[in-house]
């Protein structure tokens, strides 16, 4: 499938999820995101990176509002300070399935796209090159960065590194490790931007790809449908909001 | 007659002027809306319009910054988002694990905000939100408020600020304090105000003492993002004086506006630069 349609249906999920406030499109969102993930083989992954996001949120939700909650009128638990009341809870729910459809169907796309196509085809069509190099750049440069930290710690500790107890001996620590890493990265950066010179990066015109991106009639026809019911849609929820804002109407 | 490769491609136009200036004003616009039309009463969960005014309007803010600021970026400035993306997740990714009620993700902002100007800086918070929302989704709705903070640092140093160190904190709080009105009614609007770490138990402690959400979400976001900035900045100052200053001076805008003061201590530098050099 072509990367831009993977992130039309993703769009389309998103303003779904923000369009209509309702638990089922919600649930909808996150089912439909879940069984797409399932057929392209990365649900494990999906789930893991979601579950990192959503599990801390929905607990400090339910810590948030479903233990204070003034505004609450059904009290279902009394203790000490804390009221649990159920319109809390529905508020901490209703934000927390929201948010967590919306994680899965963005996590779906970014884990199941092919990077260096997704950015051939915005290039493709009129996106900056700039735009694709730094996102290329920046997620090839996040997956090695651990790596390197690693050998710089242990070149530090082959000169004396001792990470003392205490926040001191942290923070000592921790420059020790960040500064060489910064310097480092820095540096490299300013080679690079003079090999990218060097290659005309700056000259404006088309690049050309030599990246093959599937592509197909029916999955042009589905982008731009989708493309125009989503305008649609955001139209028809922004467009009287702010004209009800302008002319101080009550919503 | 030069050669094609060694003229210089023009890089500022009236048209990225142009979109650089009205995604400037989409940012205001939406959030302008975002705090005219806040509810006083959010006991009613969720609302559709708020999120998606709110994402429309920092999405089209997003892409009309993009076409003006990226095609006028130096290629040195381009090489260096990256890195400054990367220590922007690193750092975040590690301090947001703890329950320290501070961020640290615009480190890598703040410093390209110095070394390369308000727009590099802008372009810089805009592409880490960007990027970093392929790991973590919820960051991408506070983009408007990452283009700030960078092209805030930016204009830190075009006023000399960096180079007057003892300014540098000050300069944090007043970029905390945007980062935090800006960041507040969108943590509201989009996540019904919750927060995570540090910055919700905040939130927790003032709506159990029976603050409204929006009272609560301010002052949380105000405790967090005030001393952030602070040791953000403070923290991106002491890396852009630490760097070589073959480094710095590659910078035509740490060149022309004289960010940076003095000679730096080549003592101090050594050993930082052997551990990378060995590394």
């Amino acid at each position: 499938m072509n990367p831009l349609t993977g992130l039309a249906f993703a769009g389309s999920a998103v303003v779904a999820c923000l369009a209509w406030a309702s638990w089922v499109v919600w649930a909808g969102a996150l089912a439909a995101s879940l069984v797409a993930a399932a057929k392209a083989g990365i649900l494990r992954r999906v789930v893991a990176a979601a579950s990192v996001v959503v599990v801390p949120f929905a607990l400090w939700a339910l810590v948030i509002h479903g233990l204070f909650f003034p505004e609450g009128r059904t009290v279902l638990l009394e203790i000490g300070p804390a009221r649990v009341t159920s319109e809390g809870l529905a508020y901490a729910g209703a934000f927390v399935l929201r948010t967590a459809s919306l994680v899965v169907v963005m996590l779906a796309f970014s884990l199941w796209v092919s990077v260096p196509t997704l950015r051939a085809a915005l290039v493709r069509r009129g996106a900056p090159a700039q735009l694709g190099y730094v996102l290329a750049s920046a997620l090839g440069l996040a997956a090695t960065v651990a790596e390197r930290l690693q050998r710089i710690r242990e070149a530090q500790e082959a000169r004396g590194l001792i990470v003392r107890s205490g926040p001191a001996g942290r923070v000592l620590a921790a420059r020790l490790q960040v500064v060489p890493l910064v310097l480092q990265l820095v540096d490299e950066a300013g080679e690079r931007g003079a090999a990218l010179e060097a290659r005309g990066y700056s000259l404006p015109g088309r690049r050309t790809s030599y990246l093959d991106e599937p592509d197909s009639r029916t999955q042009r026809v589905v982008r731009w449908a989708l493309a125009v019911v989503c305008a649609g849609v955001v139209a028809s929820v922004v467009i009287p909001a702010v004209v009800g804002v302008l002319t101080g109407a009550r919503r | 007659m030069s050669h094609p490769l060694t003229v210089e491609a023009p890089r500022r136009s009236p048209l990225r002027t142009t979109l650089t200036v009205l995604g400037a004003v989409a940012v205001a616009a939406t959030y302008a809306f975002l705090v005219v039309s806040q509810p006083a009463d959010v006991a009613n969960g969720p609302t559709a319009a708020g999120a998606l005014v709110a994402l429309t309007g920092f999405g089209i803010a997003m892409v009309l910054l993009f076409a003006g600021i990226l095609p006028s970026l130096p290629t040195t400035t381009l090489a260096l988002i990256p890195v400054a993306l990367v220590l922007n997740i690193v750092l975040g990714q590690f301090v947001g694990s703890t329950l320290i009620p501070i961020y640290l993700d615009s480190i890598g902002t703040v410093l390209v905000g110095f070394l390369a100007g308000s727009a590099a800086g802008a372009a810089t918070g805009l592409l880490s939100t960007l990027v970093w929302s392929f790991f973590n989704p919820t960051v991408l709705p506070f983009a408007a408020g990452a283009a700030a903070i960078g092209a805030l640092a930016g204009l830190a140093a075009r006023l000399g600020v960096v180079r007057r160190f003892y300014l540098v904190p000050v300069a944090g709080l007043v970029t905390g304090f945007v980062a935090a009105a800006i960041a507040a009614p969108i943590a509201v609007i989009v996540f019904g105000g919750t927060a995570t770490g540090a910055t919700g138990a905040v939130i927790a402690l003032f709506r159990a003492a029976g603050q409204n959400l929006v009272q609560s979400v301010t002052t949380g976001a105000f405790t967090s993002d005030l001393p952030d900035k602070l040791v953000t900045f403070s923290v991106a100052a002491a890396l852009a004086y630490a760097l070589p200053r073959r480094s710095t001076q590659r910078f035509e805008f740490v060149r022309r506006h004289r960010v940076l003061a003095g000679a730096k201590h080549a003592t101090g530098q050594r050993a930082d630069g052997e551990a990378a050099t060995a590394a």
